[in-house]
C-alpha cells in the first residue's frame, strides 16, 4: 500500500491505497465521490473526464499516486463554478442529456470548450468534444449548449484564456511531489500468484483432439537447399531442431508417441506472452510431407493459440538440391485476440515466421554446407531485438506474404 | 404560471441531480462490508469443460456450477410458437461453454481488483469444439451443433405465403442480398448488480441496472426457486439501456445465490470488456429477398429468406425467436401490396445471444425494404419517391389492416414524405449530381420510410407465447399530507424523461405544479407490476395509466373539495390546482390535508379510498399503435478513401400527440445517432473461430459528436384513435430508418461506377471494395468501354 | 478491467530510472502520461511488477531552444505543444498535428516520448516528427546515442530501446522561412486510429524534402529525398509535381500488397502535399 495524497475539491484528502489504484476509483471507492463515472475503463469515451490541476483528465488512466500532490476537482465540487453554472442551465435548456451517465464528464469537457475556445464554428465544437460520447441525445443538445454559453459569455464581454490557465510543462498531476523510490524487492501483493511452471501439467491445457480445426491465418513459403532430400527429409523429423528454429519455442523432453510438451515465449513491446502447451508431430514417409500441430495457453492473458506447421520436402531442380514447401498457420484466442487491429498481431506473426524460416534455412544451408556445431540463430522472441539484429528488407518480404483472416 | 401539461416543451426534473453528479446508479451503491465479484469467463467460443483448476487457499472465494447446482435453475425462455426448440442457459456452466465470455466461476474479494486476481489464478482445462461462427453456414448439415440434443442449430423456422404466386408474371423482379452487422447496443453505462440479503424484512433485494424491475424479479424467482415475496429488485439510476438492459441475467441469479449464502453484500460492475465481449448483442440480419413490380413501380409482391444470427441462448423474457419471427410479419413496412411470402430462421451460433434493441427487427426489415424500393425505382427509371408515394399506405385506407394483419391505426404516410421533401431541394440536388463536385467527391440523396408499432400489448404478445405477456398497465396516483402527488409505475426511466413527461400528464388532469408531483419507479417494493420499459410503450402504457389514475384521483378530489365547498360534486371543477365551486374554491393541499389530518372535518358518506388510486389501463385496441416518419440522407461519398460525410438529414415524423416536444426531438436526435452507428460504424465482428473482434471502444466505433449532424426535424399529429390523448409510440423509431436512408444515398452517388453497399456498416473498405469490384465488372463485360469512365 | 498489483516509483533523475529498470529480476515497465499504458494495464494486457513513473523529472518535462533545433523533453505533453508552451520551430506543423491527436483530455496527459516509445504504427508523432527530421536522444547504462525518429519505432509496438535505455529527449530541426509541411490523416471518426497517414515537409533553403507515409501495420515509410516523387518543393503547388504511381511502388516494396490499402495511402500522402502550408 501507498499512501495518496490530493487536493479534492479544495480539500486535502490522504487514503492509503495500492499502486494499481486509478483516480476514478480513488475518487469513487476512497471518497465517495460517484459523480465521477467509469464508461470504459480505456480512455475512450470520457465519462471520468475530470480536472487535474485545472485541466480535463481521463481518471481511469491516470493512476492516483502519479498524480501525488495535485488539485482534483470533480463534477461533485463544480457546483459553484460560474461555468460549470452557465452550462447546468443551457444543458437543461437544450436538452442535452437523457440517462446521465456521461453528463459528468461531458459537462467537464464543455467548460474547457468554452474557457479555452474564443469564437469556435458548430464543427470546431465538435471536433473538441468528440473525446465524449453519448449515447443518447445525438449531440444536438450538447452542441447546442455549449454554442449558447459561449455566445452569451463573449456577449458579456469574457474572452477565453487558449491554455486553459495551464502554463507548467508535463502531464497534468505530475509535477506536484517529490521523488517515490519502490518498496524493496519483496513478493507480490497479488492474490494470485503468478503461474508456477511446475504447476502446470501443460498437456493437459489444451486438446489437439479437434481434427477438424482450421487456422485463421495461414502463410505459405518454399525455399530450396544445397542438400539431398533425404537429409532434409531425415532433419525434420528431429523436433527439437525444427522447435529450436522457431524463435521463443522450447521443447520439455522428446516426443513420446508423436506428442511432446513445450513452449513459446514471445515479447512485443510491453506485452509478454508465454504459451506452454504440446504439440503433435505427424510424418508420412511415402509423400514426404509431416505437420506440427501445437496448442498453447498464456495464462497471464487467458489466452490461447493452436499453430501448424506443415511441410514438404520434394527434390530440387538440380541434383543434391531440395525443396522444401512450408505452410504455418495459427489462430489466437482469448484476450489477445480480441481486438479489431488484427493488422498488428499479423504484423508480429509475420515476424516470428519470418524469422524461423530464416533459422530454418540458416541451420539447414549450415548442414548442407558442412558446418560445424551448432549455427548462431535467434532464440527468443524479443520483437524488438529481432528487428534490430535482422536485415530489414528480409521482414519486409516476409510480410509480403501475409494473408488476410479468411 | 408556464404551461406544463400535454404538449409543452417543459425542462426535465431529472437534468439538476445528473447534471452535478448526483444521480445514483448501481455502480454508485454502497453498502455497509459489500464485497466484489469479477468472473471466470470462457476464453473460448466453443468447448468442453475438463476441469476446474481452483488453488487451495483461494477455494472459499471461487464459486463454481457443483456450488450451485441445488439451489439454481438455468434460465429458460421459451416461446410458444411451433416448433420452437427451448435451450436452457446454465447460471455457472458445466460440461460445455457455448459462448466467449459465458460464466465459469464466481470469484469473490475486498475489492474488484483483488476478485480479478483471484479469477486469474483459476484454471480451466477446454476441450475445444469447432465453433458455429456463421449462421448461413449453420444451418448446412455438416456444421457442429451448438445444442447437441437439438439435431440441428435452428431455434425456430417460420414461414408465412399469402398469394405469392400471383406476383410471378410481374414483368420486374430484382433479387438482392442484404446483411445487417451483429452490433453492441453499448449504452454508457453497463451493467451492474449489487445484492444483499435483509434480515428484517427476510428478503433478497438485488440492485440491478434494469429496464424491467418485475420480469427480474419473475426471472429470478423461478432461477433460485424462491418465492416473490422473498425477493425485491430496485432499479436505480440506469445509465441507458436500448434493449440492453431488458434482460435476467446468469450474473444476476449468481449474486442473489452469493447474497444469500454469505450474508454480506455483493456487487459486480460489468466493465466494458466484459460488456463488449460476452454481453448481448444484436441485429445481425441477413436477407434473400426478391421484389416483383410492374414498370410504373407498383409492387406486386415480395418473397424473402431471412436468417437472425441469435447466438448461444435463448434470454429471458424475449426469447432468441423474437426478433427473426418479427421479421416475417413486419416485412411488408409501410407498403400496400397483394403478395408475400417469407421464411425466418432464428438460428443459434457460438456467439452471445442477441436481444431486441432500438428498433428491434425494424432497423433491419428498414433496410432491406428500402433498398429494394430503390432498387425498384432504379429499375422504372423514377425517382425513389414516387415509387414510394405508389405504394404507400394512403391516408383513406385508414385504419388500414396491412397483408399481415397489421393494424395501421392512422396517419398520413405520403404526407410524411412530401414535407421530408419539401425540406430538400431535390432538383438542386440533381443538377449538383450531374455537375460533380469539385472535390471529386459524389453526393447522393437516399430516403427511407417506416412505421414503428409500438406499444403493442396482450394480443400481440400472447400469440408470442413468451414469458412475458403485458396485461393493464397499472399506475399508483396518491396525495401526500401536504398536497404532492406521487406516481407510482412499474416501467423505468433511464433517459426517456418520464420524472417530467408523466408529472405533465398528471397535471393536465389534476392541474398541479409538476414540481409538487414526483415519480417513483424501478422499485418492485413500491411500484404495480409492470414488464417495464420497452417496445415505444411508455408513454402510451404508462402515460394511460397515470392519466386513468389521475383521472379517478380527480374524482376523489372533487368529492372533498365538494364538500368543503358544501356543494354537490357536480357542480366543481379542477382548475389550476384547486376545486372550484359556483362561489369559492379549495385548494387541493387543503384537501390533502383535510383528509389526512383533520378526517374529523369529513362527512361519514366520504369516499374511503381516500386520495389514493392504483388502476390499470389499456388502449381501446391493444394492437399497437404505429408511428412513422420519413427520412431523407445527403450524402458527399470519397470515391478514393471511401470516406461518406452526411452533408444534410431530414426527419419528417408522426407520433400522435406529444407530451413534450423537446422530449421527442431528444428521442429522435439520440435514435438518429444510434441508426448512424448503425449504418456506417458500429460492428461486432467474430473470427472463425468465434472469438469476437472487438474488446474495446477503439475497436467497436460509436459515433461522436462529428459524426452525427443536427437533422432537419418535422412534426405531424396525427392522433391515435385508441389512445389517450392521441399518443402513439416514438421513443424507438430514430433508429429504424438511417441505414436505409444513407445506404440509398451512398449507393445512388456510386451509381456512376456502377457500385453499390448492400451490408452495414457502409465502412470506407466496404464502399472501397464496392467500387473495386464495379470497376473488375465493368472490365470483364467491356475493357474498351471501361477505360473513359472515372475509376 | 483494474491491473494486476504493481510497485511503483517516481525517480527524479533519468539515472535512478535506468538503475531501476536495469533490474531484470522483475518485470519493470516505464511509464509517462500512462495514456497507452493505462488501457493496457486495465486490460492486463500488460503486467509489470515495477511501474517507473517518468514524469516527476524536472529535466523530462523541459524543452530548450538551439540555434538550429530545439530539444523537447519526453514528458513534455501534447498540449504543451499544441498550446506553444514549447517554442514552435516548425512554421505551425507541430502544434497542428499535436491538436489532432486524440482529445482534449488525453492530450493533457500524454506524452511526444511516451507516444513515440509506444510505438503505435498508428499515432502521429512518427509520422510528422519524421517528416520534419527529428531525432530521438537515448540515455543507457553507456551513455547517450541518437537515433532519426524513423528509425526508433522498428515494428508495431516495439521502439528501439535497448536494455537500460530511457528516451530522454526530442530534437526537431528549425526549419527554414521557406519551409512547407502538409500532413493528413484518414480516420473513421474524429479521434480514431488513423487508417492511413501522409506528412511531408519541403524545406528548399535548407535542401530537404522529406516525405512520410504512417499507420501502415509496421513502422512509417519514410522518403528521405522525396524530390523524387514531390518534386525540390519550389513548384507554386507542390503537388503538381506528384507521382502517385512511384509512392505506391515504394509501399509495395515496403510490403503492403493490398491494392486498397495502397490507394489510400498515396491518396492520404498526395493530400498532405495537397494541403502544404503556409500556402
Amino acid at each position: 500500500m501507498s499512501t495518496c495524497n490530493l487536493n479534492v475539491n479544495g480539500s486535502a484528502v490522504s487514503a492509503e491505497i495500492q499502486p494499481r489504484t486509478h483516480l476514478a476509483d480513488f475518487l469513487r471507492e476512497k471518497l465517495n465521490l460517484t459523480g465521477t463515472h467509469l464508461g470504459c475503463e480505456h480512455g475512450v469515451c470520457g465519462a471520468c473526464t475530470l480536472l487535474v490541476d485545472g485541466v480535463p483528465t481521463r481518471s481511469c488512466i491516470t493512476f492516483a499516486l502519479a498524480c501525488q500532490q495535485a488539485d482534483v476537482t470533480t463534477i461533485e465540487g463544480l457546483d459553484d463554478d460560474e461555468i460549470t453554472r452557465e452550462l447546468r442551465a443551457a444543458f437543461t435548456r437544450e436538452h442535452g442529456l437523457q440517462c446521465g451517465y456521461c453528463t459528468p464528464g461531458m459537462v467537464v469537457s464543455a467548460r474547457d470548450v468554452v474557457l479555452r475556445m474564443q469564437d469556435p464554428s458548430e464543427r470546431d465544437i465538435r471536433v473538441a468534444m468528440s473525446g465524449n460520447l453519448c449515447r443518447c441525445t445525438g449531440y444536438v443538445g450538447i452542441v447546442r449548449a455549449i454554442q449558447g454559453v459561449i455566445a452569451d459569455r463573449r456577449g458579456r464581454g469574457i474572452a477565453a484564456i487558449p491554455n486553459g490557465n495551464r502554463t507548467r510543462l508535463g502531464p497534468s498531476g505530475s509535477g506536484n511531489a517529490t521523488a517515490v523510490t519502490p518498496a524493496s524487492v519483496r513478493p507480490k501483493a497479488n492474490a494470485a500468484p503468478t503461474a508456477k511452471k511446475a504447476e502446470a501439467p501443460a498437456a493437459s491445457a489444451v486438446s489437439l483432439r479437434d481434427t477438424s480445426w482450421k487456422p485463421q491465418t495461414t502463410f505459405t513459403q518454399s525455399f530450396t537447399v544445397g542438400h539431398p532430400v533425404d537429409d532434409v527429409w531425415n532433419f525434420f523429423a528431429d523436433i527439437g531442431a525444427v522447435a529450436a528454429c522457431l524463435p521463443g519455442a522450447s521443447l520439455a523432453g522428446e516426443p513420446v508417441d508423436g506428442h511432446v510438451d513445450g513452449q513459446i515465449k514471445i515479447k512485443v513491446g510491453p506485452i509478454s506472452a508465454e504459451f506452454q502447451g504440446i504439440a503433435d508431430v505427424t510424418r508420412d514417409d511415402a509423400t514426404r510431407t509431416g505437420t506440427i500441430v501445437g496448442a498453447g495457453k498464456d495464462k497471464r492473458s487467458n489466452s490461447s493459440t493452436r499453430g501448424l506447421i506443415g511441410y514438404a520436402v520434394k527434390p530440387g531442380e538440380l541434383a543434391d538440391q531440395t525443396r522444401v514447401d512450408l505452410t504455418i498457420g495459427f489462430t489466437l484466442t482469448g484476450a489477445l485476440a480480441q481486438f479489431s487491429r488484427s493488422g498488428l498481431i499479423q504484423d508480429v506473426a509475420g515476424r516470428i515466421i519470418a524469422v524461423f524460416v530464416q533459422n530454418l534455412e540458416t541451420r539447414l544451408s549450415h548442414r548442407s554446407g558442412g558446418g560445424e556445431g551448432e549455427p548462431a540463430m535467434v532464440e527468443e522472441f524479443d520483437a524488438g531485438a529481432l528487428m534490430r539484429s535482422m536485415a530489414l528488407d528480409y521482414v519486409r518480404r516476409a510480410l509480403r506474404w501475409l494473408l488476410r483472416r479468411s | 404560471m408556464a404551461r406544463q401539461g400535454v404538449g409543452a416543451s417543459v425542462p426535465r426534473k431529472e437534468d439538476d441531480r445528473f447534471l452535478r453528479g448526483r444521480g445514483e446508479y448501481v455502480g454508485d451503491i454502497r453498502l455497509p462490508g459489500m464485497r466484489d465479484v469479477a468472473f471466470v469467463r470462457s476464453p473460448l467460443a466453443h468447448a468442453r469443460i475438463r476441469d476446474i483448476r481452483i488453488p487451495p487457499h483461494l477455494r472459499s472465494s471461487v464459486f463454481i456450477a457443483s456450488d450451485i447446482a441445488a439451489d439454481t435453475r438455468p434460465i429458460r425462455a421459451v416461446s410458444g410458437l411451433p416448433g420452437f426448440k427451448p435451450s436452457d442457459q446454465p447460471i455457472l456452466a458445466f460440461e460445455k461453454v457455448r459462448q466467449v465470455g459465458e460464466l465459469i466461476a464466481m470469484c469473490v474479494a475486498d475489492t474488484r481488483a483483488e476478485a480479478e486476481d483471484i479469477a486469474a489464478a483459476v484454471e480451466v482445462d477446454f476441450e475445444e469444439l469447432p465453433a458455429v461462427h456463421d449462421m448461413l453456414l449453420a444451418r448446412r448439415p455438416d456444421s457442429a451443433l451448438v445444442h447437441e440434443e437439438w439435431g440441428d442449430n435452428v431455434f425456430l423456422e417460420t414461414f408465412v405465403d399469402i398469394n405469392m404466386e400471383a406476383a410471378y408474371d410481374a414483368p420486374i423482379k430484382i433479387t438482392r442480398e442484404i446483411s445487417t452487422a451483429r452490433q453492441s447496443m453499448a449504452p454508457m453505462e453497463g451493467r451492474g448488480t449489487v445484492a444483499v440479503w435483509h434480515k428484517r424484512m427476510d428478503q433478497l433485494v438485488l440492485y440491478t441496472g434494469n429496464q424491467q424491475p418485475h420480469i427480474v424479479r419473475n426471472g429470478l424467482s423461478e432461477c433460485l426457486n424462491l418465492e416473490q415475496l422473498k425477493i425485491r429488485i430496485v432499479s436505480p439510476d440506469v445509465g441507458g439501456g436500448f434493449g440492453y438492459k431488458g434482460i435476467v441475467l446468469t450474473e444476476d441469479v449468481c449474486l442473489g445465490w452469493l447474497a444469500m449464502r454469505c450474508g454480506y453484500p455483493v456487487r459486480w460492475i460489468e466493465d466494458r470488456r466484459e460488456h463488449l465481449t460476452a454481453g448481448a448483442n444484436c441485429r445481425e440480419h441477413h436477407y434473400n429477398i426478391t421484389v416483383y413490380a410492374d414498370r410504373d413501380g407498383k409492387l406486386r409482391g415480395v418473397e424473402c429468406e431471412a436468417s437472425v444470427d441469435s447466438g448461444a441462448y435463448s434470454s429471458y423474457p424475449f426469447s432468441a425467436c423474437l426478433e427473426a419471427a418479427q421479421i416475417a410479419s413486419i416485412l411488408p413496412g409501410p407498403y400496400d401490396f397483394p403478395s408475400y411470402r417469407c421464411r425466418t430462421w432464428s438460428v443459434s451460433t457460438n456467439k452471445c445471444p442477441i436481444l431486441p434493441y432500438r428498433g428491434v427487427a425494424r432497423t433491419g426489415v428498414c433496410y432491406a425494404i428500402e433498398l429494394m424500393m430503390d432498387a425498384i425505382a432504379h429499375e422504372c427509371g423514377l425517382e425513389p419517391y414516387e415509387v414510394r408515394l405508389k405504394n404507400l399506405v394512403r391516408p383513406e385506407q385508414m385504419p388500414f389492416d396491412n397483408i399481415t394483419k397489421k393494424h395501421f391505426d392512422s396517419g398520413n404516410y405520403p404526407e410524411s414524405l412530401r414535407q421530408a421533401l419539401a425540406k430538400i431541394d431535390l432538383a438542386a440536388l440533381r443538377a449538383r449530381q450531374k455537375k460533380g463536385e469539385p472535390d471529386g467527391r459524389l453526393i447522393g440523396v437516399g430516403l427511407s420510410v417506416y412505421c414503428e408499432q409500438g406499444a403493442h400489448g396482450t394480443s400481440v404478445y400472447a400469440g408470442w407465447g413468451i414469458p412475458m405477456v403485458p396485461g393493464h398497465e397499472q399506475a399508483t396516483a396518491r396525495m401526500t399530507p401536504d398536497g404532492g402527488l406521487e406516481l407510482r409505475i412499474g416501467a423505468h426511466s433511464h433517459g426517456q424523461s418520464m420524472e417530467t413527461t408523466l408529472p405533465q400528464v398528471a397535471h393536465e388532469i389534476l392541474g398541479i405544479d409538476i414540481a409538487r408531483i414526483k415519480l417513483v419507479h424501478g422499485d418492485t417494493e413500491y411500484t404495480p407490476y409492470s414488464t417495464g420499459s420497452w417496445g415505444s410503450r411508455c408513454a402510451v402504457m404508462s402515460g394511460g395509466a397515470v392519466a386513468t389514475a389521475s383521472r379517478e384521483l380527480a374524482k376523489l378530489v372533487k368529492g372533498i373539495g365538494a364538500h368543503l365547498l358544501q356543494t354537490e360534486i357536480e357542480n366543481v371543477k379542477l382548475e389550476n390546482g384547486a376545486v372550484v365551486g359556483p362561489s369559492n374554491s379549495v385548494k387541493i393541499d387543503e384537501i390533502a390535508h383535510t383528509w389526512y389530518r383533520r378526517p374529523q372535518d369529513l362527512p361519514a358518506t366520504v369516499d374511503p379510498r381516500g386520495l389514493e388510486v392504483t388502476i390499470g389501463y389499456k388502449p381501446a385496441r391493444d394492437s399497437g399503435t404505429f408511428s412513422y416518419a420519413t427520412h431523407i440522407a445527403v450524402v458527399a461519398v470519397d470515391p478514393e478513401l471511401g470516406d461518406i460525410e452526411l452533408i444534410d438529414y431530414v426527419v419528417v415524423e408522426d407520433g400522435g400527440q406529444l407530451i413534450n416536444p423537446m422530449v421527442v426531438d431528444g428521442q429522435i436526435y439520440g435514435g438518429l445517432a444510434q441508426g448512424i452507428g448503425t449504418a456506417m460504424y458500429e460492428e461486432m465482428n467474430f473470427d472463425t473461430s468465434g472469438q469476437p473482434l472487438a474488446s474495446t471502444f477503439a475497436d467497436y466505433l460509436l459515433p461522436g459528436p462529428t459524426e452525427v449532424p443536427a437533422p432537419k426535424l418535422g412534426h405531424m399529429e396525427t392522433l391515435a384513435p385508441y389512445t389517450e390523448f392521441g399518443v402513439k409510440g416514438i421513443g424507438e423509431g430514430g433508429a429504424i430508418a438511417p441505414p436505409g436512408a444513407i445506404g440509398n444515398a451512398v449507393n445512388d452517388a456510386l451509381r456512376p461506377l456502377g457500385a453499390q453497399v448492400l451490408h452495414t456498416p457502409m465502412t470506407p473498405r466496404r464502399v472501397l471494395e464496392a467500387i473495386q469490384a464495379a470497376a473488375e465488372r465493368r472490365k470483364a463485360k467491356a475493357p474498351e468501354l471501361a477505360e473513359g469512365l472515372p475509376a | 478491467m483494474k491491473p494486476v498489483n504493481f510497485d511503483y516509483a517516481r525517480p527524479d533523475a533519468v539515472d535512478a530510472v535506468i538503475r531501476l529498470i536495469a533490474d531484470d529480476s522483475r518485470t519493470v515497465k516505464m511509464m509517462a502520461g500512462s495514456q497507452s499504458l493505462g488501457p493496457m494495464l486495465n486490460l492486463r494486457l500488460v503486467q509489470p511488477d515495477l511501474i517507473v513513473d517518468l514524469t516527476g523529472i524536472e529535466e523530462l518535462r523541459c524543452f530548450s531552444d538551439g540555434a538550429d533545433e530545439i530539444s523537447i523533453g519526453a514528458c513534455v505533453t501534447h498540449a504543451d505543444i499544441e498550446d506553444l508552451r514549447v517554442t514552435d520551430v516548425t512554421r505551425g506543423a507541430l502544434p497542428t498535428v499535436a491538436n489532432g491527436i486524440a482529445y482534449r483530455a488525453v492530450r493533457n496527459r500524454g506524452t511526444i516520448g511516451g507516444s513515440l516509445t509506444h510505438a503505435d504504427p498508428s499515432a502521429d508523432w512518427h509520422s510528422i516528427l519524421a517528416a520534419v527530421g527529428a531525432k530521438v536522444v537515448l540515455r543507457g547504462p553507456a551513455g547517450e546515442r541518437t537515433v532519426a525518429v524513423e528509425d526508433y519505432m522498428v515494428g508495431a509496438l516495439e521502439a528501439d530501446l535497448r536494455p537500460g535505455e530511457v528516451l530522454v529527449r526530442v530534437v526537431v530541426p528549425r526549419l527554414s522561412k521557406s519551409a512547407r509541411w502538409g500532413y493528413y490523416k484518414s480516420c473513421r471518426k474524429t479521434g480514431e486510429f488513423a487508417h492511413a497517414i501522409g506528412a511531408f515537409m519541403t524545406d528548399p533553403d535548407r535542401g530537404v524534402s522529406r516525405a512520410v507515409i504512417g499507420a501502415t501495420e509496421s513502422r512509417p515509410v519514410v522518403i528521405a529525398t522525396a524530390s523524387d516523387v514531390i518534386g525540390d518543393g519550389r513548384a507554386p503547388r507542390p503537388s503538381d509535381s506528384f507521382d502517385g504511381g512511384a509512392v505506391g511502388e515504394i509501399l509495395e516494396k515496403a510490403g503492403m500488397v493490398d491494392p486498397l490499402d495502397k490507394q489510400t495511402h498515396v491518396a492520404a500522402l498526395r493530400r498532405a502535399i495537397e494541403q502544404a502550408r503556409p500556402q
